[in-house]
């Protein structure tokens, strides 16, 4: 009976040490590869949320929106708000059916904002066409305004009034929907009659007036109001 | 599977204490203690015999225990605790068999260790054997080492654990709190005084028993709560090429018209995940999920619909992306820091002690 004791203390004594022995033995592993690093390089690789990247984002239209969007003052670098024709013709570097096929995939995205002859004023039809694309972001970053002149009238003139467009559609967006920050995400470019002027083509798109006539003039007394979903 | 009842000292320790190391070293002593009974035959002290017996049902009692928190509680059973109710049920048995083994040998007649006062059984023809009694004092002394046998290898466990402190802020910041930000919904119970951040997907899994966690924990209502809703649902979120839980943009839009009620509809999504997914998966699609919506939150329909619900959900989404949060749910930040997602299960508790002590306070 005495070896009995004794066996049983010493099967306790190994039972006990072979348990503890694996206990400590996993935690210092685990806490080891808590501090190598381990476990964080076996963690898979998550998305990080961004904006929306469509297919029409092609090198050379993100070039151009690149170029815009830093000539232009959104990256907050610069205070100047807007592009001139002379900037645009810079930047963009590229002729004037060139630049407007880059705009071409945002057909079904954006809008045709057209203004009365010589004037900057939008109408009741422009202004919700503004606001229904606007309130229409998904996951954009960018909004764009690129307002044109028709030949009609000076260059000055044009480039004037062209200017003027942009600012009217940016002020009604400021005054409607009142949002921070707006600086930052819309782009005003604004072409005077000397560059990318639209075909009669164009009034196709999805323009403001639908039920008045369109002609080559008209459809480029207008604005040209889109969200861009590209990443940058 | 989480339970807050598997282990001790779980605001102390990341983690906590293991329940089942006290069932290690306690198993260990039952198994030395019995292999000495095996040994002994015969002859092992009545002492001896009734203590196993009747300390043999002490794992059992813990066992029916926890058993019964799985069941009511839990609704839910891990391998490893269906291991040790069948180890205990089993010691129980192998107690009341040398229980019953003992009682049957009659009164002790004499002492073994006197073989000159053995007696000869008549039918036999051999001496009768003696069983002692054994000393009084071994009792406590096997009560003690019981007790250090539950309790080594937890003291060891503890012993090697690494410092946690260390790991548990280095999850990422807020870099744009949304406290004052209109579009996002804000929920403060009475008392709440802990701000908080989180990003849940309504049909999401992992958020639904986050939820739950946090309920159990007994933090919920005590969160200065900004809540924002990410379904991972490609209906409205840009950033998937496809539904990872279908149906949830629409119920992230009732959650959004609901407003001082959010809480009341997105727990409602969490009690009825399975059916909303089961019904945005089947043929009908979002219909069906509409028609359930319709059922129980009927006056939420037409904001549903509303375009300014859809824009609220973008600018939501977009304030995700103004954060650069990974594209994943649930997310909590504590005031600006993050939860890792590793600390939102066993390690909550320690976790949300260290980050927010408040919340730790009755």
């Amino acid at each position: 009976m005495k070896y009995a004791g004794i066996m049983g203390i010493i099967a306790g004594c190994a039972f006990l040490g072979g348990s503890a022995f694996k206990v400590h033995a996993e935690v210092r592993a685990s806490a080891e590869r808590l501090k190598t690093g381990v476990v964080l390089a076996e963690k898979p690789a998550v998305a990080i949320a961004n904006h929306a990247e469509a297919s029409y984002c092609t090198p050379k239209f993100k070039e151009v929106l690149a170029r815009v969007i830093h000539a232009c003052g959104l990256d907050g670098g610069d205070s100047r708000r807007g592009c001139q024709p002379a900037d645009v013709k810079t930047l963009a570097s590229i002729n004037d059916d060139d630049f407007n096929n880059l705009f071409t995939p945002l057909k079904d995205r954006g809008g045709v904002v057209m203004f009365d002859d010589a004037s900057e004023k939008l109408d009741d039809d422009g202004k919700r066409m503004i606001e229904d694309l606007w309130l229409d972001r998904k996951g954009a970053r960018y909004f764009f305004i690129l307002a044109r002149a028709s030949k009609t009238g000076g260059a000055d003139f044009n480039r004037s009034l062209s200017h003027k467009r942009a600012n009217s559609a940016f002020f009604h967006i400021g005054d409607k929907f009142k949002e921070p920050d707006l600086d930052k995400q819309v782009g005003l470019l604004w072409l005077g009659n000397e560059f990318a002027q639209l075909g009669q083509d164009y009034c196709k798109w999805n323009v403001s007036r639908k039920n008045k006539p369109c002609t080559a003039e008209a459809i480029n007394r207008s604005a040209f109001v889109s969200w861009v979903d590209c990443q940058l | 599977m989480y339970s807050p009842y598997a282990a001790l000292f779980r605001d102390k320790y990341w983690g906590g204490v293991p329940i089942s190391l006290f069932a290690v070293g306690a198993f260990a002593f039952f198994a030395a203690f019995a292999l000495y009974l095996v040994v002994c035959g015969p002859l092992a002290p009545r002492r001896a015999t009734k203590f196993f017996g009747v300390v043999s049902f002490s794992p059992l009692l813990a066992s029916a225990l926890m058993f019964t928190i799985s069941a009511i509680e839990l609704g839910q059973f891990c391998k490893t605790c269906v291991g040790i109710y069948a180890a205990s049920v089993l010691l129980t048995i192998g107690g009341i068999g040398v229980l019953v083994e003992g009682n049957r040998k009659g009164p002790v007649v004499l002492s073994a260790d006197k073989p000159e006062d053995r007696d000869v059984h008549v039918a036999t023809g051999k001496p009768e054997v003696a069983i002692p009694q054994g000393a009084l004092w071994f009792v406590p002394i096997w009560l003690v080492a019981l007790g250090i046998f539950a309790i080594t290898p937890a003291l060891l466990y503890v012993s090697a654990l690494p410092n946690y402190s260390n790991y548990i802020s280095d999850c990422g910041k807020l870099q744009k709190p949304g406290v004052d930000n209109p579009v996002l919904l804000h929920v403060k119970p009475a008392g709440a005084t802990q701000p908080a951040t989180l990003f849940v997907d309504p049909l999401c899994p992992t958020c639904k028993a986050f939820h739950k966690r946090l309920e159990v924990e007994k933090v919920f209502d005590k969160l200065d709560m900004t809540l924002v809703l990410f379904p991972l649902d490609s209906e409205c979120n840009w950033m998937l090429d496809k539904p990872f839980h279908p149906g949830s943009c629409l119920v992230s839009k009732a959650i959004l018209c609901a407003d001082r009620r959010a809480m009341d509809v997105l727990e409602w999504a969490y009690d009825n995940q399975d059916k909303l997914l089961e019904g945005a998966k089947a043929a009908a699609g979002l219909v069906n999920v509409r028609a359930m919506l319709r059922e129980k939150w009927s006056h939420l329909d037409a904001c549903i619909d509303a375009k300014e619900t859809k824009v609220r959900l973008d600018k939501m989404m977009h304030y995700i992306v103004d954060n650069k949060l990974p594209v994943s749910t649930p997310q909590l930040f504590l005031g600006d820091t993050r939860l890792c997602d590793e600390d939102s299960d066993i390690g909550l508790a320690f976790t949300l002690r260290k980050l927010a002590p408040n919340l730790r306070q009755p």
